[in-house]
Parts: structure tokens; C-alpha cells; sequence
């Protein structure tokens, strides 16, 4: 599904004025993604349902704060998604049972430039790849699966400590590249 | 920790944007994100700087949920399920006077609160939470399903940038914090049913901006009530 981000954005605004319509469209323009979101970090099953429920459940609290100047409704509720997900996951302290990193997706972080052909290669993907990278796929394991530091540290076989310094200092660069 | 410096705040709202952090961290971070807006924008700024339409090619899950999921989000919010649409209940200027109401209703000791607002699920009042006057001010809801409760004001409770109210489970005279509640209706605080102790007491205590430095509570209980039978 491709969602138009002006019309997300719309949906947002309808439904932080409390129209419950606008909301139930918002839900079924964005779930699919937003449940892959989070299935992707929590595996599927109660974990992940149960943080969709409750983002969405903010969403409509919460949707009066969506500021379009300062990003892209997709990327707000994606957030907001990966947040409860993370919470529920850190909560019960242990991942689900079977859920691991596709050895594929390690794989594509291994060499992310092939995967960004073509001209117009996006800002975040840009300031990535100028990233080490170990460093990149500590950072993108982190975002999209949610790996913790100590399961970054054993997926990428070095220390707790300097998984740690890694993440610090690629957010930094990362910040410096966007912001330029 | 000192949440002063600038660099210190920009890396933990990127390594809380990111998930890293330990869960102690986290928690604390979300404690201190209740009262600092300038925090939370740069939590958002971090947010829309990995904007996923940039990992477009990684982000390609996409999986339809269990239609449970919409109905429990249509019940915990007392939607309607039909147009014409109504504002939802937390947002409704209604309920709130409905729900003051109810728990002056309550607080004399009259069960009155379903009839209030008679939506598909009403929420069920776990708690009523009074000044020491006696006088209602915040109330704590379950939800239908009895995974959550939420706890938010049912009048302006006035409170300066300095300090913030804890919510604590109290349960054989033994306080458990349970997070830092904003002073507004629209925010309520979800904590999970399993930790609101069933013949115990909800307090709420003044505390430093960032919460209770010990895990206890250090200033005065402005607002208590009993945890109703359920």
C-alpha cells in the first residue's frame, strides 16, 4: 500500500479534532505497515498486536501533537509504534522464542550501497553509508529490530562496551550528516 | 545522572529514539520526557531524522493484524462504531464533566459512574484519587479488557515546572513507583492492571521534575484513594 502523505497527514488532523471516522481510515491506510513494523522487532504474536493496540490507542490521544513541519506522519507513527513495541519487548525482558535477525537482512546491511541505486539516493541512506561498517549495521540492527546492546553485541561478536561507543559516536556523525 | 548538558540530552534522546538503552535508563528518560518539552522535541527531531521512507528498501514488511486488534482499540477508546462521528471520550468536554460528576457520585459512596456515559464498553473505575480536603481529582480507569489502567486529572491540578506527581501502588504500607503523571486530562498514564495492587492504595506524590531520586516517595502524598473491589 502506498499511502499519499498529505492524505496521512489529513487523517491526523481529522482525527486530533476527535472525528473517530477520519481515525478508523487512518488505521486501515496504515496497520499493515505499522503491524510489520512492529512484528519485525517483536515477532509475531501477542507482543506485537498488543503494542499496535496501544499505539494506536496514543495516536488518537496524542494526534493533536503530529507536527508536519517537523516530519512525515508516516515517520510519527512509525515512532510511536517502535516505542511501545520496544517497551512491551524491554518489559518482558527476553525476545520472543525463534525470533532472530534474517541472516538476509545482515546480509543486505553488509553492503547497503548496492541496495540504494540510482541518483537520488536519499539523505539518511547517504549519511549511513558514510558510517564504518560495523558501526552501520549496530545502528540499523538497532532501528529496525530492536536489538538491545547486549544482543548487538553478541550478533556482531564484539563487546557490550563497544557496541556502546559505536552507537554514540555513529548517532553523532549521523546527526552532523543530516543536519548539514 | 544531571540532564543539563546539552550534548548528554542530544545523545540520550537519540539513543532513546534508537531503543539502546538499558531498560532502567529508558524508564527514567520517559520519566524526565513527561515534564520536559524541549526533551521531547528533540526526541521528535531524532525521530524524523531516521525517516524509514529513507530505508524503504529494508522496510518492507508489511502484514495485515488480526481484526482484534482495531476492535480493542475501538473498545478502549468507547469509539462509535457507526458514523456520524463523536469526539472520543477522553477528548470530550462531556465525559469530563461526566466523570467529575461520577466521582463525586462515587466519593458518596453512590455507584453511578455506568450510567454516565453508557458507550459499548465503559471504562471501569479503578480508583479515585482525592486531595485532603476530600475533594476528587484525578481518576484511575481500566480498561474493558483489563490490560491497562489510566490515570489522569478530572480537574486542573496546578503544578510549577520544578516538580512533578509521582503515582505510587502502595500495597502492606509499601510504596512501588509507578511513573510520573501530567498535570493535563489529554495524557493520561497507562500502567499496567497487574501492578495496581487490588486492596491496595494509589498515591501520588510531589516530587523533584525527573521523579523520586530514591524509588521512594522523598515529598508530600497530595492526592490518595483506595483501590475499588472490582
Amino acid at each position: 500500500m502506498n499511502q499519499s502523505p498529505l492524505v496521512l497527514q489529513e487523517l491526523l488532523r481529522k482525527t486530533a479534532a476527535g472525528d473517530s471516522a477520519a481515525f478508523s481510515l487512518l488505521y486501515k491506510q496504515t496497520a499493515g505497515k505499522l503491524f510489520g513494523v512492529a512484528v519485525r522487532i517483536a515477532g509475531r504474536g501477542e507482543v506485537a498486536e498488543d503494542a499496535l493496540q496501544e499505539s494506536f490507542v496514543l495516536v488518537w490521544r496524542r494526534a493533536a501533537e503530529y507536527d508536519p513541519m517537523r516530519g512525515g506522519a508516516m515517520s510519527w507513527l512509525i515512532a510511536i509504534v517502535r516505542n511501545c513495541t520496544i517497551d512491551r519487548l524491554r518489559r518482558r525482558g527476553t525476545r520472543p522464542e525463534g525470533h532472530a535477525v534474517p541472516e538476509e537482512a545482515l546480509a543486505r546491511l553488509a553492503a547497503p550501497e548496492s541496495a540504494s541505486v540510482g541518483a537520488e539516493m536519499r539523505a539518511l541512506r547517504r549519511c549511513l553509508d558514510e558510517l564504518e561498517e560495523q558501526p552501520r549495521r549496530a545502528v540499523v540492527l538497532a532501528y529496525m529490530y530492536g536489538l538491545t546492546r547486549e544482543e548487538l553485541a553478541s550478533q556482531l561478536a564484539v563487546p557490550v562496551g563497544t557496541v556502546k561507543s559505536w552507537i554514540r559516536r555513529s548517532l553523532d556523525r549521523l546527526r552532523r550528516c543530516l543536519d548539514q | 545522572m544531571r540532564y543539563d548538558s546539552p550534548e548528554l540530552r542530544e545523545q540520550l534522546a537519540a539513543e532513546y529514539m534508537l531503543g539502546t538503552m538499558p531498560v532502567l535508563v529508558r524508564r527514567r528518560f520517559e520519566r524526565l520526557l513527561v515534564s520536559d518539552a524541549e526533551l521531547r522535541r528533540a526526541v521528535e527531531d531524532w525521530n524524523a531524522r531516521f525517516d524509514p521512507i529513507d530505508l524503504d528498501d529494508l522496510v518492507d514488511v508489511e502484514e495485515e493484524p488480526p481484526a482484534r486488534v482495531w476492535r480493542t482499540v475501538e473498545q478502549r477508546l468507547a469509539l462509535p462504531r457507526e458514523p456520524p462521528p463523536r469526539p472520543g471520550w477522553l477528548s470530550s468536554l462531556a465525559f469530563w464533566r461526566g466523570a467529575t460528576f461520577a466521582a463525586a457520585a462515587l466519593a458518596a459512596g453512590v455507584i453511578l459512574f455506568v450510567a454516565v456515559r453508557p458507550s459499548p464498553t465503559p471504562p471501569n473505575v479503578v480508583a479515585i484519587l482525592s486531595d485532603d480536603k476530600g475533594d476528587p481529582a484525578w481518576i484511575a480507569l481500566g480498561t474493558a479488557h483489563g490490560g491497562d489502567v489510566d490515570v489522569a486529572p478530572i480537574r486542573s491540578v496546578a503544578i510549577d515546572a520544578a516538580h512533578a506527581f509521582e503515582l505510587w501502588a502502595i500495597k502492606d504500607g509499601k510504596p512501588h513507583p509507578l511513573g510520573l503523571l501530567a498535570p493535563q486530562p489529554g495524557r493520561p498514564l497507562t500502567v499496567e492492571a497487574s501492578v495496581v495492587p487490588a486492596d491496595g492504595v494509589l498515591a501520588i506524590s510531589l516530587e523533584p521534575s525527573g521523579g523520586s531520586p530514591t524509588g521512594l516517595p522523598t515529598g508530600p502524598v497530595q492526592y490518595k484513594g483506595a483501590v475499588l473491589p472490582r
